[in-house]
């Protein structure tokens, strides 16, 4: 070996101390993500521009109907379709900042690299997740503040009711990536669009902005069943005055955990075929 | 008396069928710590399913495989802790300079502070200007060197290398040959290599699989195997398996 190759006191120790961390693997990924924010400003969109016109036209569409309804309908209409449109979008930056970044690695031919480390699936999702969640602070983040300055609503007005409700919608869009990128694993980086089309799905069926008896009622039961439905629900109780519906808190909670089960059966079922059907060659 | 070491791998009736096709039929593969071996064969052979599925990344429908001591696939993880893996069809991470790529797969791999070894890899693939360079700005034998020192990075106990010199010049191919001996010879790493470049064979590996339509058809040294069909090289065996083979 040459002395310029040879790894030296530093190298050697590093290598000393060399030992899988899951902590480390996670800090690796959520920093690639990073850069790939950092260098690529088009991604930047779904943190800035998305959340902008969403607030403008729901908040514009809330004034309108505010003063054209008046009194205390029109009120209870403008504080629904402004929680709802900044809720949504805890939601909306949950599970594209998970279903993007496995795209990303579908995009650029990256998963059969990350396949051969000794990496755990959950240790990359962690990852992914870790600064998705950073993203997540931006995008609702932005919401929020538009919501203030041009619309003087204020989501906070829902005070520590606001946590659970958060922590619900945070884990719905979580495990709809899982069914996309489940989906995206299935039938190739085709299934991409599902990433954005699949939350124009779950958006009406989600009540986000009215009570799920506003449904023509086929679409009942699916509404029933998302646990999106009953935080929105939950949060349009502390709206209104009546403070937290705690049994909406709890069928979002269970609905959350039902949800969640399957999310993850999927995902680890489609794992297993793509290992089997070694559909890891779409991306060689 | 000599005791053998242990197998860094050991893969036994190996077999996958895809939509009909068997692509691989009953592999059997032992390789031993240091050992450098060419995993050969024509196109559609099945050289890269076994490979896949040495590395657990493709189930197999029978058979074993065993990476130091772990089984596949229950011990995948702490398994490919030890193996390191570049083939010359893989892009780089996009978005990334060459030095956070390689620290990033050096953090994946355990290193929690990869600078000294991430510049000694480099080094020794006479390629440390590049580590500024963004991935998308490399020429294609460049990426396959940092490929190369990303696999090396964490001084893996088996490297598998799927068709390293994939379009690399003469000089970039000898600055891969004569980095991998090097660290073979110095780590007693054992290289796993598929290559359509029988003469890059020759010169790094010690042995040789052959293998057409997912069997091996032949195992032993270079010289041995080129005897074994009665050609004068490995070029001729891979001639005569590729004509046998449509």
């Amino acid at each position: 070996m040459t002395a310029a190759s040879a790894p030296g006191t530093a190298g050697a120790s590093a290598l000393a101390a060399r030992r899988h961390s899951s902590w480390l693997c996670i800090k690796a990924i959520a920093r690639r993500h990073w850069y790939v924010l950092r260098r690529s400003p088009h991604r930047l969109f779904d943190v800035t521009i998305w959340p902008l016109v969403d607030v403008l036209l729901f908040g514009s569409i809330a004034t309108f109907f505010a003063s054209s309804a008046g009194g205390p309908a029109g009120q209870r209409g403008f504080g629904y379709l402004l929680a709802g449109i900044v809720l949504w979008h805890v939601v909306y930056q949950s599970q594209i900042s998970l279903s993007t970044g496995f795209l990303e690695e579908a995009w650029t031919r990256n998963l059969l690299n990350l396949m051969v480390t000794p990496m755990r699936e959950w240790e990359y999702v962690a990852g992914v997740v870790l600064l998705g969640m950073a993203k997540l602070v931006m995008g609702v983040g932005l919401v929020a503040l538009v919501a203030v300055i041009a619309f003087a609503f204020d989501i906070t007005t829902l005070g520590v009711s606001l946590v659970p409700i958060a922590a619900v919608l945070l884990l719905t869009g979580w495990v709809i990536a899982l069914f996309v990128i489940g989906l995206v694993l299935r039938f190739g980086a085709g299934a991409e669009a599902l990433a954005w089309g699949i939350l124009f799905v779950a958006l009406p069926l989600s009540g986000v902005f009215y009570p799920v008896e506003a449904l023509p009622a086929v679409f009942r039961p699916i509404a029933v069943a998302l646990p999106t439905t009953h935080a929105f629900a939950a949060g349009r109780s502390v709206l209104d005055g009546s403070g937290l519906d705690w049994s909406s808190l709890a069928l979002a909670g269970v609905t959350s955990v039902a949800l969640t089960a399957a999310g993850v059966g999927w995902v680890v079922a489609m794992l297993r075929m793509f290992r089997r059907r070694g559909y890891v060659t779409r991306y060689s | 008396m000599s005791q053998v070491p242990d197998p860094v791998l050991a893969a036994h009736g190996l077999r996958k069928r895809f939509k009909g096709v068997q692509a691989v039929d009953g592999i059997d593969l032992v390789m031993r710590p240091g050992e450098r071996v060419g995993l050969l064969g024509p196109n559609g052979a099945g050289k890269t399913t076994t490979l896949l599925m040495l590395l657990g990344v493709i189930t197999p429908d029978a058979g074993t495989v065993t990476v130091v001591g772990h089984h596949l696939p229950e011990g995948r993880s702490r398994a490919m802790a030890d193996v390191g893996f570049a083939a010359g069809y893989l892009p780089l991470t996009e978005r990334l300079r060459v030095r956070e790529f390689l620290r990033m797969y050096g953090q994946i791999y355990g290193i929690a502070d990869p600078d000294a070894l991430i510049e000694a890899g480099l080094e020794r693939f006479r390629i440390l200007g590049l580590a500024d360079r963004l991935g998308t700005e490399l020429s294609s034998g460049q990426r396959t060197l940092v490929g190369i020192v990303k696999a090396t990075l964490h001084r893996p106990r088996l490297l598998v290398l799927d068709e390293p010199t994939n379009a690399l010049d003469p000089d970039v191919a000898g600055r891969v040959r004569s980095g991998l001996l090097e660290l073979c010879r110095d780590e007693g790493i054992a290289l796993l290599v598929t290559s359509h470049n029988m003469v890059e064979v020759e010169r790094v590996c010690e042995r040789v699989v052959f293998v057409s339509k997912g069997r091996v058809v032949a195992d032993g040294r270079p010289g041995d195997v080129a005897s074994q069909f009665d050609r004068a090289d490995l070029e001729g065996v891979f001639l005569h398996l590729a004509e046998e083979h449509r």
